[in-house]
């Protein structure tokens, strides 16, 4: 799996990343870098991960993922991480890992929704 | 010779570790674990390999399939010929690392499996053994 493959599309004012279903650490650095470039370019103020297709979410890759969260919110961004597989969830819990306060959503519809709702709030997500 | 019941994989580059995840995780569907399992022990894996990759830059991972009459599992050996854990029982405390982790490799791998030894030397290496069993 190559940094080339991540996907970040622009929809509705949102940013969506497809998160590859088995990256390597640079895959996962990489990610991490095009999704604050992706967010800066478009002047995004939402962001959603979604990991759906995720298999093995270690204490590497989450630590990214949570680091990045952190990042696009010091930019002003929502992150809202979407479709954690059950068996993820039962792994990364049990690995002891904690995703901090980050939002959450079951599938990407979701995500969204969520992201769309703070906004329509009149908050700046 | 590598089949699905026993093998072994030199891990070199970071790279390895993704190539290491997968035979893991053909070898414990094959050994017939269920999903959050597989999950379970591909992920302990993916910790183990990657503590090889950074603490010692290569080494080994070995797995086979274990049989006795009332259960079957799977073990997996990673072992490499680093600088050796000074203090294991400080590196089996969740929080605790030397490198720039979240020092959760071991305990965490602890956790996912079912049985965990550690044996290392300073100077000599670290050898890693997990186990998973599958309850009938």
């Amino acid at each position: 799996m190559s940094a080339e493959s991540i996907s970040v599309i622009k929809l509705r004012g949102l940013l969506l990343v497809t998160v590859p279903a088995d990256p390597d650490d640079r895959t996962v650095s990489a990610l991490q870098e095009r999704v604050l470039e992706a967010m800066a370019e478009h002047e995004s103020g939402g962001l959603v991960l979604d990991i759906s297709t995720v298999q093995t979410l270690d204490s590497f890759f989450a630590r990214t993922v949570v680091e990045t969260v952190q990042m696009v919110s010091l930019m002003g961004g929502r992150t809202v991480l979407a479709g954690m597989r059950a068996n993820v969830a039962v792994t990364v819990t049990q690995l002891g890992l904690s995703m901090g306060n980050t939002l959450t959503a079951l599938d990407v519809d979701r995500a969204i929704d969520m992201l769309n709702a703070e906004a329509s709030k009149g908050l700046r997500v | 010779m590598n089949d699905l019941q026993q093998g072994e994989f030199p891990i070199e580059s970071e790279n390895d570790i993704v190539s290491a995840r997968r035979l893991v995780r053909n070898a414990a569907v094959a050994a017939g674990f269920g999903l959050t399992d597989v999950t379970r022990i591909v992920t302990a894996a993916s910790e183990l390999t990657r503590n090889i990759y950074v603490h010692a830059k290569s080494g080994v991972m070995r797995w086979r399939f274990l049989k006795s009459e009332s259960k079957v599992g799977l073990e997996l050996t990673f072992e490499d010929s680093g600088l050796g854990i000074p203090n294991v029982a400080k590196a089996m405390e969740a929080g605790y690392s030397t490198g720039n982790g979240l020092g959760m490799g071991l305990p965490g791998a602890k956790r996912l499996t079912d049985e965990m030894t550690v044996h290392s030397e300073v100077g000599k290496g670290t050898t890693v053994v997990v186990r998973k069993w599958l309850t009938k």
